[in-house]
């Protein structure tokens, strides 16, 4: 017989001791035991920190610190722009990445280093971008003063800013899927006589929905965490211009521990929300 | 007519993807696309359906010019290779997607679902989502919900590509099956031949953008024109023979062929073959063949495929060098003289072969292809410019997809172009072009050349084939080489029609303009060409040169009747030194020579 190891040799590899799988195992375990230590020291330890001092006198003094009028409209203020910052770059986030996926066209890949660029780009330098445009003595500056608008150390500012580093995150998550899924179901449905928008609502939408959402979900987390940007554009007025990061920075450095850090608390429940809710959408998706 | 296309036209970057397609598909009829992939034939399928728009022609469905009308409004049944279903919805949505968009009442919605699931065998699969379904039957759903909206006409591109061989025949015959029972006129596209006889009322062969030949399956097997659709539809042996009052000869051994149509003109000359692998008859020896004899032959390959046993026999004598086209070789030389034949196992049974036998070859039946290029010889006054020739880019690549031979021979006249020519001149000729191109085409019309092919030492494949004949005797042979070229290069004919200015040019307008409308006609009808038409007034060979400076990457096809045209109206294009090929085409008058139709 040509060809392929004999009965013999196949038996005598099935009786093997399993001396590759040994080493193998003892390598995967190595690995999780090490990637879980590491996460223990840096991930888990400063959370329970964040818990443990949020809590450290007492539930009563906890729920204390959220009476505070000047939390209450950081919450709200932080609420606001995500409102106004994810919605937003989700229509244009679809926009670009249909252009992207569906059309050839010059500057592509011009296009596309451009949606990558605020990922590439410290936040803070996003931040003084917009104070270079639009502060006092920016370009615009002059042209704002005299109409009254004020963009730098107020709600617009803060509302750019974010826009601006959370840009990329929605045409990411979107454009593979979309040219991954090709073209054929929205000509099979101009060809049945669907239009443009039932097309797109009754066919192109379904079919990324898992994706959109976890564009979305990414978006908003970074919208509601920001730091670095706003943190250059608010001017930390309290009360009127301070997201939930930065009034955390003001409480701390004000010795308000309690206060700081129930405030921590919050965003990091809402971060763990949004990581259950994206791994819930990654379990439909499968 | 359900479907009629009229000269599309789709380029690409320039180069036409889709290349002048005309073509009528009747009510009811099941028409089939048949071509290699990036023939073109699946664009054309998206431009009937409107997904793909054209640069030029006419499209019309039942007698509707929808060419400038959308994909949406034109509402053609689709059906893609990978089902293209919206997976988000079950099977029963997917089929009622046309009737909602149509806004038609539930209960009617649900009534036609049915009617539909039934028709592709799928009844109570209605909440089933495509994922839960195999591959042939999301398919059928594909059908069904092309068919909702009872669609003008249904196209399917490449329906049975992703599914396996056995699922592929049934899904083949339900397709068919609901065809016949809808009778609704459907277009297919494949690069399957055996699924194209399976299917087709018609078959229509597209290469290089080209719709070649159009006809029933049967037909086009016994009768192919093209040595594309002989080589493409079935396997073939091509063969150069060379067809006189006798018959049609191969090398020494003449073959009474009976059924071989009767070429123009009725002279001696080279012609392609066509020999079907079946159509070979082994025989022990020359005496028990029961056909005509053609050749010796020692068996070089043998396997066997269950109902047919296929074998490759070498051919000896003088016959070997007259096979033209075996897959393996670049237009192929004497040595690679393989005949394809296959075998019953009736036939067998009555002649066992072994490997290295020896065996007498036999013809039962054999085509002559209407194609009047048949090999090409490069002449050259030497050696090395014969060589140089023969490696020349374009004349290769038309070689290599004509599948025939280019054979070299150096010719010390051409130089004076005094003494005659040491054989005659047999196929298409090639020569360089130079200062003397004139002259030599003259020398090489005297000793027996039809066609003369004129390349500069750097030409690229032409894009636009300009077409013009000096009278109305050489128009006929004219448009059967231009033809037959055109098959074989992505580029756009065009006829250039000539009237002579002043002397009332303008007033003779009608007569020119009916003058190119029969041209194209008949280039359509005889020849199966497509081509466009222009009319100019002026001297022939200025406004040719014009025209052709005009042009990106051209070429010329010239018919003449008389050799001393090339000197007399035409001799300007032949003293600047050509930088683009020249099909010169020669056919003597009919009264000079006294020749029969």
């Amino acid at each position: 017989m040509a060809g392929g190891p004999s009965k013999e040799m196949l038996a005598e590899i099935a009786s093997r001791p399993g001396r590759d799988t040994l080493i193998s195992s003892a390598v995967k375990y190595v690995f999780i035991a090490l990637s879980l230590g590491f996460l223990a020291a840096l991930l888990f330890a400063p959370l329970a920190t964040v818990f443990i001092t949020a809590l450290s006198k007492g539930w009563e003094m906890y729920f204390e610190s959220f009476k505070d009028e000047d939390t209450l409209a950081a919450i709200k203020l932080t609420l606001t722009v995500a409102a106004i910052v994810v919605p937003t770059n989700t229509i244009f986030g679809i926009a670009a990445a249909w252009a992207i996926a569906k059309f050839e066209f010059r500057g592509k890949s011009f296009l596309i280093t451009l949606i990558d660029l605020p990922i590439a780009v410290s936040p803070v330098i996003s931040g003084l971008v917009y104070v270079l445009l639009f502060g006092a003595q920016g370009w615009f500056g002059l042209w704002l003063q005299e109409r009254d608008i004020s963009i730098i150390f107020a709600v617009p500012g803060i509302v750019l800013a974010t826009m601006f580093v959370t840009f990329p995150y929605v045409a990411r998550e979107l454009i593979p899927l979309m040219q991954q899924l090709g073209n054929d179901e929205e000509e099979a449905a101009i060809t049945l006589g669907a239009g443009g928008l039932m097309t797109f609502f009754h066919v192109t939408l379904p079919k990324i929905r898992w994706g959109l959402v976890y564009g979305v979900i990414l978006c908003n987390a970074r919208a509601m965490g920001e730091f670095g940007a706003v943190s250059v554009v608010s001017g930390h007025v309290r009360g009127l211009t301070t997201t939930m990061p930065l009034h955390v920075e003001i409480l701390y450095n004000e010795y308000n521990f309690v206060g700081a850090f129930a405030v921590a608390s919050l965003l990091t429940v809402l971060a763990v929300l949004t990581l259950i809710i994206k791994s819930l959408v990654e379990m439909k998706r499968k | 007519m359900s479907i009629t296309l009229d000269q599309v036209t789709k380029r690409y970057q320039g180069s036409p993807v889709v290349n002048d397609v005309s073509l009528e598909v009747g009510e009811g009829e099941f028409y089939v696309l048949l071509g290699p992939s990036g023939s073109g034939k699946s664009t054309l399928l998206r431009a009937i359906a409107g997904l793909t728009g054209v640069d030029h022609g006419r499209i019309a469905l039942h007698g509707n010019d929808v060419t400038h009308v959308s994909a949406r409004q034109r509402g053609v049944g689709l059906v893609f290779q990978n089902y293209a279903l919206f997976r988000h919805m079950t099977v029963g949505e997917n089929i009622e997607f046309a009737l909602k968009v149509r806004r038609m009442k539930a209960a009617e919605r649900r009534e036609r679902r049915k009617e539909l699931l039934r028709l592709v065998a799928l009844e109570g699969m209605d909440d089933r989502l495509p994922t839960q379904l195999s591959g042939g039957q999301q398919q059928r759903v594909a059908v069904a919900r092309a068919l909702a909206h009872k669609p003008p006409v249904l196209l399917l591109d490449e329906p049975f590509g992703a599914l396996d061989a056995k699922i592929r025949e049934e899904l083949r015959r339900t397709i068919r099956q609901v065809q016949r029972e809808l009778k609704i006129t459907t277009v297919l596209v494949t690069h399957d031949q055996e699924e194209a006889f399976a299917m087709a009322d018609r078959i229509g062969v597209m290469n290089l953008g080209r719709l070649l030949e159009s006809g029933r399956p049967d037909e086009l097997y016994a009768r192919p024109a093209t040595r594309f659709v002989a080589t493409f539809l079935g396997a073939a042996n091509l063969l150069l023979a060379r067809q006189t009052e006798q018959g049609i000869r191969f090398g020494a051994a003449p073959v009474n062929a009976r059924r071989v149509e009767k070429l123009e003109g009725g002279r001696e000359q080279e012609v392609v073959a066509v020999l079907r692998p079946e159509e070979v008859e082994l025989a022990p020896t020359r005496d028990n063949l029961r056909t005509n004899f053609i050749a010796n032959g020692i068996v070089e390959e043998q396997v066997f495929t269950g109902a047919f046993e296929r074998m490759r026999v070498r051919m000896a004598d003088g016959a070997a060098n007259a096979h033209i086209a075996s897959p393996n070789t670049n237009g192929g030389n004497g040595s690679a003289a393989l005949l394809d034949v296959t075998r019953t196992q009736h036939e067998q049974r009555l002649f066992p072969l072994a490997l290295g036998q020896s065996v007498a070859i036999g013809v039962r039946r054999i085509h002559v292809l209407p194609t009047p290029l048949s090999s090409y010889t490069a002449y050259g006054s030497d050696e090395a410019s014969c060589e140089r020739l023969s490696q020349h880019p374009f004349l290769v690549e038309l070689a290599s997809r004509m599948k025939t031979r280019i054979i070299k021979r150096s010719e010390a006249p051409l130089v004076a172009c005094d003494a005659p020519a040491s054989a005659p001149v047999s196929g298409v000729a090639v020569i360089a072009a130079g200062q003397k191109t004139a002259e030599q085409l003259q020398w090489l019309l005297q000793n027996g050349a039809g066609e003369v092919l004129v390349l500069p030492a750097h030409s690229s494949a032409p894009q636009r084939v300009l077409i013009h004949w000096a009278d109305d005797s050489a128009r006929r042979s004219t448009l059967a080489v231009a033809a037959s070229l055109l098959r074989h290069v992505a580029a756009e004919a065009v006829y250039v029609g000539i009237l002579p200015e002043g002397s009332g040019g303008e007033s003779q307008r009608p007569f020119g303009v009916r003058t190119l409308l029969d041209a194209r006609s008949e280039a359509q009808a005889v020849h199966g060409l497509e081509m466009r038409t222009e009319l100019r007034f002026g001297a022939a060979a200025d406004e040719l040169q014009r025209q052709l400076t005009e042009s990106q990457d051209p070429m010329l096809i010239l018919g003449v009747s008389d050799p001393a045209q090339l000197r007399g109206t035409f001799g300007a294009l032949f003293t600047s030194g050509s930088t683009y090929p020249m099909m010169i085409v020669y056919r003597p008058s009919k009264d000079s020579e006294g020749a029969v139709e």
